[in-house]
């Protein structure tokens, strides 16, 4: 049996020589394989000769050649090592029982009578040592398998997340389309008002004599809109922008304003009348100001829609925010169509949408944003029609505003 | 008619614009009275003197064309010329066709605003004009009597006085004393100017008036 053992390591060691990196590389490796080796076949060894000695202690007690404890080493070792070493311990077991355990003992010949009891030990030997080593494999499979799934599984998740990060960015970018005439808008105001500003001072200088005065006033209106304009572009700079979460104190009713001005254009437009109930005073909350933007925006977006599709009432949208219990808490109210129980809660779902052009990502985003930032986001019929979106989040001690 | 003073009315929500545009229209000597919505405009007084309104499209409350339209129904009639940063092919036709002067994309050029300004303020002037002129028939119409005013409709439909007798139940010689008379009082040198003042009563009894 040595002479195996021998020729194993021998063969497993055997290895080409390419580099001395490659070659210490593969000396370190053939290093484990063998203690690795030694380790398995150890434990065979080790599991026959506790069976051994057990089966020695207690084979007075028997009639017969008590051989059951050999069977527990053979599982173990081919548990344990593999089917090599179970091969080695049934090996090593059969030369120990014929020799020790069945008659005629202490002698390699064997009695006619135990021909039959001793076939049948080692035939029940290699049995259990190839059904423990094929459980064994089939449990590592299993093993090897939940542990891929486990790498794709966080794999996809991480794919997910990028892919809602870019949604998230691609719906607000719609909701800017949507908004493409109230930004050419806005912009269009102070720069009519420049351009116009500025033939009126040709027309001042033009004039016999100059009317210097008139056109140094000129001249100042034209400062003021065209700072205004360039105002105006970056807030929607801000707006557009693809950035990582960046978390900073402000004050949430300022953020309402701001989206209540950039929509009053589309609101009177459509008809709408937008009101704020804001309390002065608010504690600021640590949050992505442009993300919680795009929660608000999307709310009102949606709150604007559902009025829209209203008849005969009043088109109203009411932005709100108050603290309570340390949570900031912001409403968007509207008298539109309103909604039931059930699609509360169905409309937070990804891709599900009421609107022909919708991709019904808003709210599940909008929700995710909420929730990432330790906040509640959900819906209620409005008592007297129409529906009511609220969130929550949490306000931090005050001694920490920078 | 005595020259008056033209204003130029504007109407814009936006502060900046408006106070451009007086600027510019100040610049070239004219005069402009701004006001930041169409209701605004409605309540205001708008003395009797050449004028148009230079409207935006895009306006809090009732929008530029709607306006336009409402300004037609009560019957006010003042040039318009709009003003928007973005307007349409469907949004400019329905204006022209509603009788704009002119459809201006903001930013507009001085040239542009001018000339559609004269353009309008001509426009004004003729109308008045002609409004004058009509009122002046009008009154002169008013002081005929009922037999007159049968006799000069059937004169003008170009019957000779036999056959307005006959239709009237009047002799040939009573008709043209009435005939003479309608010519006097309606100070016209010739049939055919008569036709003329009575084409322009006619329409415009019932078109503008009622």
């Amino acid at each position: 049996m040595t002479i195996v053992i021998f020729l194993h390591v021998l063969y497993v060691g055997r290895v080409p020589q390419r580099s001395v990196v490659a070659t210490k590389r593969r000396l370190v490796s053939t290093r484990e394989r063998i203690r690795s080796f030694l380790q398995r076949y150890g434990i065979a060894l080790f599991g026959v000769a506790v069976a051994f000695a057990s089966t020695l202690l207690v084979q007075g007690l028997f009639p017969y050649p008590f051989l059951f404890l050999f069977f527990g080493a053979v599982m173990a070792s081919a548990w344990f090592g593999g089917t090599g070493p179970g091969v080695f311990a049934v090996l090593l077991s059969t030369v120990v029982v014929e020799y020790f355990f069945v008659p005629p003992f202490h002698s390699f010949a064997i009695s006619t009578s135990a021909e039959a009891y001793f076939g049948a030990f080692v035939v029940c030997a290699l049995v259990a040592s190839w059904v423990s080593s094929a459980k064994k494999k089939s449990e590592v499979a299993l093993k090897h398998g939940l542990d891929q799934l486990e790498i794709r599984v966080s794999e996809r998740s991480a794919e997910l997340m990028k892919t809602q990060a870019e949604l998230a960015h691609l719906s607000q970018v719609l909701s800017m389309g949507e908004l493409t005439a109230s930004i050419a808008h806005e912009i269009n105001q102070p720069l009519t008002a420049v351009v116009t500003h500025g033939h009126a001072c040709v027309e001042w200088l033009s004039a016999n004599p100059p009317n210097l005065e008139k056109t140094r006033q000129t001249i100042e209106r034209i400062i003021q809109d065209g700072t205004r304009a360039g105002a105006v572009l970056s807030r929607i700079r801000a707006l557009f922008k693809k950035e990582a979460p960046a978390k900073d104190w402000f004050d949430m009713n300022e953020v309402i304003h701001e989206l209540t001005v950039f929509l009053r254009d589309e609101a009177t437009r459509r008809r709408i009348s937008i009101r704020t109930d804001l309390v002065p005073g608010l504690s600021k909350v640590k949050a992505d100001r442009v993300q919680l933007q795009q929660v608000v925006l999307n709310l009102m977006m949606n709150g604007m829609d559902a009025v829209a599709e209203t008849a005969g009432h009043p088109k109203e949208l009411l932005v709100s925010a108050r603290e309570e219990d340390s949570e900031l808490i912001v409403r968007v109210e509207d008298s539109g169509i309103g909604l039931d129980a059930e699609m509360a809660e169905k409309i937070f779902n990804p891709f599900f949408t009421t609107k022909p052009h919708g991709i019904g990502m808003g709210l599940s985003i909008s929700r995710s944003i909420i929730e990432s930032h330790e906040g509640h986001l959900w819906a209620v019929p409005r008592p007297s029609g129409g529906a009511i979106f609220q969130f929550t989040l949490p306000i931090r001690p005050k001694e920490s505003h920078a | 008619m005595p020259e008056l003073r033209p204003i130029i009315f504007v109407v814009d929500d936006d502060a900046s614009v408006r106070d451009a545009i007086t600027n510019l229209l100040d610049s070239v000597g004219l005069h402009a009275q701004v006001f930041g919505s169409t209701e605004e405009f409605w309540r205001a007084p708008r003395p009797d003197v050449p004028s148009c309104l230079v409207l935006d499209v895009r306006l809090p409350g009732v929008n530029g064309l709607d306006f336009q339209e409402t300004l037609e129904k009560s019957g006010v009639s003042i040039p318009v010329i709009f003003i928007t940063a973005h307007g349409d092919v469907p949004m400019t036709s329905r204006a022209m066709k509603a009788g704009a002067i002119e459809f201006l994309m903001k930013p507009f050029q001085k040239e542009d605003l001018l000339a559609a300004i004269h353009h309008g303020l001509e426009r004004d002037r003729l109308w008045r004009e002609e409004e004058a002129q009509i009122s002046a028939l009008r009154e002169r119409y008013q002081q005929l009597t009922a037999r007159e005013r049968e006799v000069m409709d059937l004169v003008v439909t170009g019957l000779i006085n036999k056959q307005i007798g006959a239709q009237l139940g009047l002799s040939e010689v009573t008709v043209k004393i009435h005939r003479g008379r309608v010519m006097q009082k309606m100070e016209a040198t010739s049939l055919a100017e008569l036709v003329r003042m009575s084409d322009k009563l006619k329409p415009r009894i019932h078109d503008r008036f009622f």
